[in-house]
């Protein structure tokens, strides 16, 4: 009946054989399920628990219903319940606190755009307004403000952690790079922002930063220009600092952060460097047998599904090793030539 | 080529072209201002009479338009001295209150006959050349002109250490020699005067 359109790698699924469904029953199945589904069975089951307890149940169907389509559960315990190594402690939440302070300033952000113009003109009356006159405007205000520093005192915080845990070695390299490059768009925010108020000291704060931003040769006064939209200060300067303020630094700083979170979910956090990691045991330096000491523990190797007989021997004779990682403890002891 | 790359191939195309149709336009669009120079603009701070060889007079006039307070700046001017080399006894000269160093601005101080900056301390001399602090180069300058008894003052432009006229920098860039080169020229400023 079914046209045959071969498409490649899914051709088993979309093209069964003829007589294939007939012979397994799936091609009849009343509510289209291809066996990866719950069974029919177990559905039953199901809804006669959800007769039991109604509301419980009710939530546990929303809950299974979107683990389906969403797998919910995966990446709650992916972000939040998985396992972190020993030692694990209060500077390992130096990191959440920068998303934390980050989506302060987003959400307290969102709303002072609510008030604020971004017009030469009218920014200095309109912050005033926030300020002296909208309720709580002074408090949503202090807290974006305080919020800004806050924010580049636990960035630095966090690095000096990572940097000083060595969290930014193997394989997590590209997750410092990344962190780089989010401490610099926190800055460009600072920068940005700062002007924002447009008072004498934001005013002259930004033509003082665009003047060092143009004494980089050759490519700095145009950098400058860009900055300014113009030869110098203008109205558009204004406007310009403000849509890299609320939408394009917060955009990529937006972006980053998930990639961000998505490694350190991938490969996890270090144990901070006081913590040994554990080894497999029989790999560590000192349970390696040198040679002439006999073999304590012997039974254990064997139990651990070593071959036996080249152990056993080794242990009875002690007198030497053939493999390589004993060679250099085959040497014994020092003797005093050695040191002299 | 196979024809599934062909229509990778063609799909990547297409897509690249209708991202390209969005975002070229855009960034034109944000950088359109550093390729391009304003309107030339003249004011008048004064009439003939204002001003005096000995000494400067503070003018404040508008640079940039359309911003208001933030748009204006402060100037000193006076007439021409035979005394000083290469100056037009018949002309003016406007010195920029912007400092060379990082932008603040310079003040005139009467007793010591000097500019000096309250952010960093340069110090500049009666004719704006540095005599002190960080500065890279003297006082810019505005462009003057006589109109109807009135005197007019016009774009800036910038100096070299030998008080050629150059065309505009930013503050903390230095003039001459090399430096022109280091510091391209910039479409958005106009020419320095001959």
């Amino acid at each position: 009946m079914a046209l045959k359109i071969p498409i490649p790698g899914r051709k088993k699924e979309s093209a069964p054989e003829p007589g294939d469904g007939a012979a397994n029953g799936n091609g009849a199945s009343p509510n289209g399920t291809n066996g990866d589904g719950p069974t029919r069975a177990e559905k039953v089951a199901k809804a006669k628990q959800a007769t039991v307890h109604h509301g419980t149940a009710a939530a546990k169907n929303t809950t299974d219903w979107l683990d389906e389509r969403v797998n919910g559960t995966g990446i709650y315990t992916a972000m939040l319940s998985r396992k972190v190594p020993k030692g694990t402690n209060w500077f390992y939440t130096l990191g959440s606190s920068v998303m934390f302070i980050f989506s302060m300033q987003a959400i307290t952000g969102v709303f002072l755009a609510m008030y604020y113009t971004p017009s030469a003109t009218e920014a200095y009356s309109s912050i005033s307004h926030i300020t002296n006159e909208v309720f709580l405007g002074e408090f949503v205000r202090g807290l974006h403000k305080w919020g800004a520093s806050l924010m580049i005192i636990l960035i630095f915080l966090h690095m000096a952690r990572t940097f000083f845990f060595g969290a930014y070695k193997y394989p997590r390299e590209l997750n410092w790079v990344i962190g780089v490059v989010l401490i610099v768009l926190t800055m460009v925010m600072g920068l940005t922002g700062y002007l924002l108020p447009f008072d004498q000291r934001s005013f002259w704060a930004t033509i003082v930063a665009n003047n060092i931003t143009a004494s980089g040769p050759v490519l700095g006064p145009y950098l400058a220009d860009f900055l300014r939209a113009g030869p110098d200060f203008s109205a558009t300067t204004l406007s310009r600092f403000y849509a890299l303020h609320m939408l394009v630094v917060p955009g990529l700083i937006g972006g980053l952060i998930a990639a961000h979170l998505f490694l350190v979910v991938k490969l996890g956090t270090t144990a901070p460097p006081w913590v040994k990691a554990p080894r497999p045991k029989g790999s560590r330096p000192s349970e390696l047998v040198p040679a002439g000491v006999p073999m304590v523990d012997a039974t254990e190797m064997n139990l651990n599904g070593h071959s036996g007989n080249g152990h056993v021997e080794v242990s009875e004779n002690g007198a030497s090793l053939p493999t390589a990682e004993t060679d250099g403890a085959a040497e014994g002891p020092p003797s005093e030539g050695e040191a002299s | 080529m196979t024809r599934r790359k062909a229509f990778v191939v063609g799909s990547a195309a297409l897509g690249g072209l209708a991202g390209a149709a969005v975002v070229l336009p855009v960034v034109g669009f944000a950088i359109a201002p550093v390729l391009t120079r304003g309107e030339e603009r003249w004011e008048a701070v004064g009439t003939e009479d204002d001003f005096d060889r000995e000494t400067y007079r503070t003018v404040v006039f508008t640079e940039t338009p359309g911003i208001g307070e933030a748009g204006k700046t402060t100037a000193y001017v006076r007439r021409g001295s035979a005394e000083i080399e290469g100056e037009d006894p018949n002309g003016y000269v406007a010195i920029s209150t912007r400092c060379a160093h990082l932008g603040c601005p310079v003040r005139f101080v009467q007793a010591a006959g000097n500019f000096i900056c309250p952010c960093h301390g340069g110090v500049y001399d009666f004719i704006g050349e540095r005599i002190g602090g960080p500065p890279v180069r003297p006082l810019d300058r505005f462009q003057t002109r006589i109109r109807n008894g009135f005197v007019e003052l016009g774009p800036r432009y910038s100096v070299t250490n030998q008080l050629k006229p150059v065309r505009p920098r930013d503050p903390g860039e230095f003039t001459g020699g090399i430096w022109e080169y280091l510091y391209p020229p910039r479409p958005t400023v106009f020419p320095p005067p001959n």
